[in-house]
């Protein structure tokens, strides 16, 4: 069978995590922050706190999931592309390659995925011991990997947009930050100004909260379901067309 | 290769880097079988025309052909065409030899990749080190494995952009044994590099830059021919170096009696060249 143009580039970045995981202090760094926030706002503040008639903790877990995975899958792909452009030089090698630009773009995005995916199962793991109220269906399962998705080619984006390091960490304190806080992460939306509240579903995490916390399909999950797939659609191509105009 | 007999054609090629005038409508051509140099100092727009012909980037305007294909127009295809070294080594330093070429080897495509790998890596004398971590390795190995690398899909082209840059001089004798080795099967080699000696060692035809422009194009022999084979060096009454150039060992020996202090006569070299046609110097 003829090998995909991006199983190459999905392998390496497979090698590179298999080693990462080997060390202690990945797998710590995959989960300390979603943990520290289960433990504040789960176990302390939760306690006393219910939605919608179930415990805290039943709404926070899908967020936290939604958040790692956002979390892992963009910043793994805009950093690890970031340092393979500008200093490590090995993005050139795929750009010199005999393969299309959407062949890297997938190869990037679904390592992205997998890094995603894979720090969302710890938060999972976690989840089902620690609280009986914490489920998974199959619009939680469609959320989240149309959230890793779209958060993996948003990565490529700012990974091929950003003209140092740096600047990684300007682009998440202004987009990737508010979203974790203010997408329904941790306090439900809809009580929330009209104003701000137009701003917060126009963020893709809002959605995702939406669909991953659905116990059924409906009206609403159909529009989050629409709107993760555009944006996903939308951050693809773009992200695509930027490796295909890349020049020095 | 073209109905001229080139297989590398660049006609008008500029790049500008805001202000900077990286190329300056570079027109050349490179015979197919040929070691052909790019030399110059620093800045001289070397690695930018590797660049450009390697489609790591576009120029503003002209035109490059690499085996009658249009390099801006299908870059794919050129792709299949081309090895190329990079001056910065790009190895993945958390992957080993082996697994490096791999994946070059699939992005490539190339078939019987197994075999093929490790042909390469006993070419440059890595198969021993095959299972270690790039990281790990001396600047000579990295190098030598850049080389691996790009030879692996058996290009038809092969681009070096400064192969022995920060090298020892030992180990760059050994660099330039492992590049004459890639030159089989009447494969073209583009080099480029600021030291004379490897292009006068290495390279069947040398192209001189400076600042974007290329200002001499000939063999070695005649480039260093057309200034003079000789150089008469004697220090001033003012302690500064002199050179006299001579078209002959004769001419070289009249020029020397009549100096008072002791002179030295050598071989004009290519840096001679270049100071002859520029005034400065190539390092």
């Amino acid at each position: 069978m003829k090998q995909p143009g991006w199983y190459p580039i999905f392998l390496r970045e497979m090698l590179l995590f298999r080693r990462k995981l080997l060390k202690l202090g990945y797998l710590f760094s995959a989960m300390i922050s979603p943990v520290i926030y289960l433990i504040a706002f789960g176990f302390g503040l939760g306690k006393s706190v219910q939605i919608s008639g179930t415990g805290y903790l039943g709404f926070l877990i899908p967020g936290l999931v939604a958040m790692s995975s956002m979390n892992n899958s963009y910043t793994w792909v805009s950093s690890a592309l970031n340092l393979n452009r500008l200093y490590f030089k090995t993005f050139q090698v795929f750009i010199q390659s005999p393969i299309s630009p959407s062949s890297i773009m997938i190869g990037e995005v679904m390592a992205g995925m997998v890094k995603g995916l894979f720090a969302s199962s710890l938060i999972i793991v976690v989840g089902f011991a620690s609280s009986p109220d914490f489920s998974i269906n199959m619009l939680f399962v469609t959320a989240l990997i149309l959230n890793c998705f779209l958060f993996a080619s948003l990565g490529v984006i700012t990974g091929m947009c950003t003209k140092s390091h740096e600047d990684t960490a300007t682009y998440s304190n202004f987009f990737i930050m508010p979203m974790a806080f203010f997408s329904g992460t941790f306090f439900p939306v809809d009580k929330m100004p009209i104003l701000i509240k137009s701003v917060i579903y126009m963020m893709p995490l809002t959605h995702t909260n939406i669909l991953i916390r659905k116990p059924q399909f409906d009206s609403d999950g159909l529009i989050s379901l629409g709107v993760l797939i555009l944006y996903a659609a939308a951050f693809f191509f773009y992200g695509s067309r930027l490796i295909k105009n890349y020049s020095e | 290769m073209s109905e001229s007999g080139f297989m590398i054609e660049i006609s008008g090629l500029t790049k500008n880097y805001g202000k900077i005038r990286a190329v300056d409508n570079l027109s050349l051509s490179i015979k197919s079988g040929e070691v052909f140099g790019l030399l110059g100092p620093n800045g001289a727009g070397k690695t930018t025309t590797i660049k450009l012909l390697t489609t790591l980037s576009r120029p503003d305007s002209g035109s490059c052909s690499i085996d009658a294909v249009d390099v801006v127009k299908n870059p794919l295809e050129i792709k299949e065409k081309i090895g190329v070294v990079p001056q910065e080594n790009n190895l993945d330093r958390e992957l080993t030899a082996q697994e490096n070429l791999l994946i070059y080897g699939m992005l490539h495509r190339v078939s019987d990749r197994e075999r093929k790998i490790s042909e390469a890596l006993k070419m440059v004398g890595l198969w021993d080190r095959k299972d270690s971590v790039v990281s790990g390795f001396s600047g000579g190995m990295k190098r030598r494995l850049l080389i691996a690398r790009a030879l692996l899909p058996e290009p038809s082209i092969l681009f070096l952009d400064e192969p022995s840059i920060g090298l020892d001089p030992q180990i760059r004798r050994q660099m330039w044994e492992v590049i004459r080795k890639t030159r089989i099967d009447g494969r073209t080699v583009v080099i480029t590099t600021h030291y004379i000696e490897e292009a006068e060692a290495l390279c069947d035809r040398v192209c001189i830059l400076f600042k974007g422009k290329l200002i001499a194009l000939d063999t070695p022999a005649d480039l260093k021919s057309s200034v003079g084979e000789y150089i008469v060096e004697f220090i001033d009454a003012e302690g500064r170096l002199v050179q006299d150039i001579c078209k002959s060992r004769d001419e070289a020996h009249e020029i020397a009696k009549q100096k008072k202090s002791s002179v030295t006569i050598r071989k004009s070299n290519l840096e001679d060249v270049f100071i002859q046609l520029t005034g400065g110097r190539i390092e």
